[in-house]
């Protein structure tokens, strides 16, 4: 993704904001490139959490200006990525532009933002900054790489597919050109990670993939927990239908050889891959961890739970999976409710009232074959100032029915973020 | 105001229930606004669901999403992916909720098949006593408005009042569920169509 994010970053020059760049065609963005004339809102990432943010801020109260930051022209949705493997989705129908938050008065830079200061209230973008009233922080996950030997130095040759785009296309391609007989290894690192399910539904996808296209295939899963960590029970149950999968838990990877072609556990054992999908430890965003929002495990983002404001840094509010501390899974719905209460609260704020204690909801649902479904469900309350868990429910099992609903879901909140 | 992007139908829609139904809704300063914001996820931005089987909340009658939410929450109407959140509802407060998706304009209808919706209007004679012609319900019996409802949506509630999965046991709705009992299969899908299709 390094790679992609950094061809994005040279590439941009679209929004009349150029580089800064020795050369300089492009305008130069050297010291307070855009000018603050009225209240703003500068939110750094356009992905579940900061579009919808974005939006939310603009509809709550259209005479604060906002300024997305965010290096890639496309938002790619990780949600329903795993059917990409299965070949039940192309990555194009997962694919799309930002024009609906233009249409919103968001302007949208295409950069990257290098460093927060918090004390001048500046965000740095290469050799210029932005001034803000309200900064939101909303950079997803970054992988622990180093947690791994040989990860970093195997490079593309061990994909995480983890953040939706080239690396998933490629990871499907692969799956394809293995030979049936071949091993697909998946490795599962250990809580807290993006998407607490969503390894499971990839193992669903891969090994639907495999029992319909390479019978004589299989899949091993190697997972760092001592069980399935969500929905437990209900892929316990689709699994039976693939019996290609070898589930092995407290199974914690921390070696990939290369030219072995093999992974190493914790304990010591060797498995052998044909066709290897490492999904790394994970932290916050690197700029929430350059910026010093991070807490004492230099991993994750405490917020109010409110206001979704840094304990750290007054004025920088932190959503999405960056964030730890509320009951809430690192999800797709969770970044998406995340940003509107924010964007409400942070509109409240710079009017100068009291933010309304709105609580998150969560829905994951889960693809367990091309067409089938199964989901869970929580709401949440505040209560002295928290957010704790109302209910969390489980679909009475898989359906058709449940992933109609899925893709309801998907279309409705991609066009909440986005449209 | 909201300021979604919509068709010239959809705004025409909006012009008509602002001369005839709800007050307009007041945006931000809407009761309702931030109470409502976790039901977009699903049922689409402001309630305007293009999803299929997910149904439409905006345009609603307070009344009815009301009696919905209290029927999930208490467990009467079994679904899984609303029951958390009706809970949710009555603690944040239904009523502001019910108001503030009946003050959204409902989005025009999705393209339906014209042969099925012309065979669902012809089937759809039955339903009249109770839902009157064109879908429109009657909240002095209880009957909810039918029309611009997502076709997968109310295919899917017909079969649940068939197996009698919908408010299992109730004795009110035993008249509907004997109904869709006389109902061909094939027929089911055509009703919805019609329906669907009706402002
Ligand atoms: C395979 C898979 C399946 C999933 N399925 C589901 C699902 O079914 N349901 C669900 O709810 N969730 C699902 N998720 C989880 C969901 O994708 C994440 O929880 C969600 O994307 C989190 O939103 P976010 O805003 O925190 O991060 P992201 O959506 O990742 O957005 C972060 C953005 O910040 C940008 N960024 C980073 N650093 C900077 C910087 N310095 N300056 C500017 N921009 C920056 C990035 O380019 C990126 O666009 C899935 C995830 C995966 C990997
Ligand atoms: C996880 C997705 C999801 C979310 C989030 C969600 N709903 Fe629903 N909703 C559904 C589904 C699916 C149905 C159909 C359930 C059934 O079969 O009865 C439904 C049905 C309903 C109905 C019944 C409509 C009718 O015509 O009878 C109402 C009312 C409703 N939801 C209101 C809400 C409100 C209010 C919120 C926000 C607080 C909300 N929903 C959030 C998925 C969702
Ligand atoms: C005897 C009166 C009666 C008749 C006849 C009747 N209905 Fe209904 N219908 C109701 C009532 C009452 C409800 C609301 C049930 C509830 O509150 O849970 C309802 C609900 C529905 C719903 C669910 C709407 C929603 O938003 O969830 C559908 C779909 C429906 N009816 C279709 C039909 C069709 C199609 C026919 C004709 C074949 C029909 N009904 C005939 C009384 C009737």
């Amino acid at each position: 993704m390094t790679t992609m994010s950094r061809r994005a970053f040279l590439r941009s020059s679209g929004v009349g904001v150029g580089l800064g760049l020795a050369g300089g065609c492009a305008p130069a963005m050297k010291g307070d490139f855009a000018p603050k004339r009225g209240p703003r809102v500068v939110v750094i990432g356009g992905g579940w959490g900061g579009a919808t943010a974005a939006k939310y801020v603009r509809l709550g109260d259209p005479a604060i200006e906002v300024i997305l930051l965010e290096p890639n022209k496309q938002f790619v949705s990780c949600p329903l990525s795993n059917l990409v493997l299965s070949g039940v989705r192309s990555i194009d129908s997962l694919t799309f532009g930002y024009r609906g938050l233009r249409s919103h008065g968001v302007r949208i830079i295409h950069e990257a933002a290098t460093a927060i200061e918090p004390d001048t209230k500046r965000v740095r973008v290469g050799e210029g900054y932005l001034q803000y009233d309200r900064l939101i922080v909303s950079p997803g996950i970054e992988f622990q790489t180093e947690q791994i030997a040989g990860l970093a130095e195997a490079g593309d040759q061990v994909l995480h597919a983890w953040k939706a785009g080239p690396q998933t296309v490629e990871l499907a391609r692969r799956l394809q050109a293995m030979p049936d007989g071949g091993v697909f290894v998946l490795t599962i690192p250990p809580i807290a990670y993006r998407c607490p399910p969503g390894p499971y539904e990839r193992t669903c996808q891969v090994a639907w993939y495999l029992k319909h296209n390479k019978p004589r295939s299989k899949l091993i899963v190697l997972d760092a927990n001592q069980n399935i960590v969500s929905k437990t029970g209900l892929f316990r149950a689709a699994w039976r239908d693939y019996p290609n999968i070898d589930y092995r838990a407290s199974s914690k990877v921390v070696k990939v050889d290369t030219g072995a072609r093999e992974v190493t556990t914790e304990f010591g054992d060797r498995v052998k891959y044909d066709v290897v999908n490492v999904i790394p430890p994970q932290r916050a965003g690197t700029i929430a961890v350059q910026a010093d929002l991070v807490g004492a495990d230099k991993r994750w983002c405490q917020v109010d739970h409110v206001t979704y404001e840094s304990v750290k840094h007054k004025a920088v509010h932190v959503i999405g999976d960056s964030t730890i501390g509320l009951p809430v899974p690192k999800s797709g719905t969770v970044a998406n409710a995340m940003g509107k209460i924010c964007a409400n609260a942070v509109v409240h704020l710079i009017g100068g009232k009291q933010p309304p204690a709105m609580p998150p909801v969560n829905v994951c649902y889960s693809w367990v074959s091309d067409k089938e479904a199964m989901a869970v469900i929580n709401a949440y309350r505040i209560e002295g100032g928290k957010v704790v868990q109302i209910e969390q429910k489980l679909t009475p099992g898989q359906s058709q029915a449940f992933g109609q609903n899925a893709l309801g879901w998907a279309r409705s909140i991609w066009n909440d973020i986005l449209g | 105001m909201t300021n979604r992007g919509r068709t010239l139908v959809g705004l025409a829609g909006l012009a008509l229930i602002l001369a005839i139904a709800a007050p307009a809704s007041t945006g931000p300063k809407d009761p309702g606004y931030a109470k409502a914001f976790s039901c977009s996820a699903c049922h689409g931005w402001d309630g305007a669901s293009r999803a299929d089987t997910v149904p439409v909340l905006a345009g609603m009658p307070a009344w009815y999403l009301k009696k919905a939410i209290q029927d999930y929450a208490s467990g009467k109407r079994p679904a899984a992916e609303m029951e958390p959140y009706a809970k949710m509802v009555l603690e944040l407060g239904v009523d502001d909720v019910a108001n503030y998706f009946a003050r959204q304009p409902k989005p025009a209808p999705l393209a339906a098949d014209p042969a099925a919706v012309e065979r669902g209007r012809v089937a759809a004679a039955p339903c009249a006593v109770c839902h009157g012609t064109t879908g429109k319900g009657d909240p002095a019996k209880g009957v909810p408005d039918l029309t611009g409802q997502p076709a997968g949506y109310l295919r899917n509630q017909m079969l649940l009042f068939k197996a009698d999965k919908r408010s299992p046991g109730e004795p009110t709705l035993s008249a509907v569920k004997a109904l869709m009992k006389t109902i061909p299969d094939a027929q089911y899908a055509d009703l919805a169509a019609y329906f669907a299709s009706q402002r």
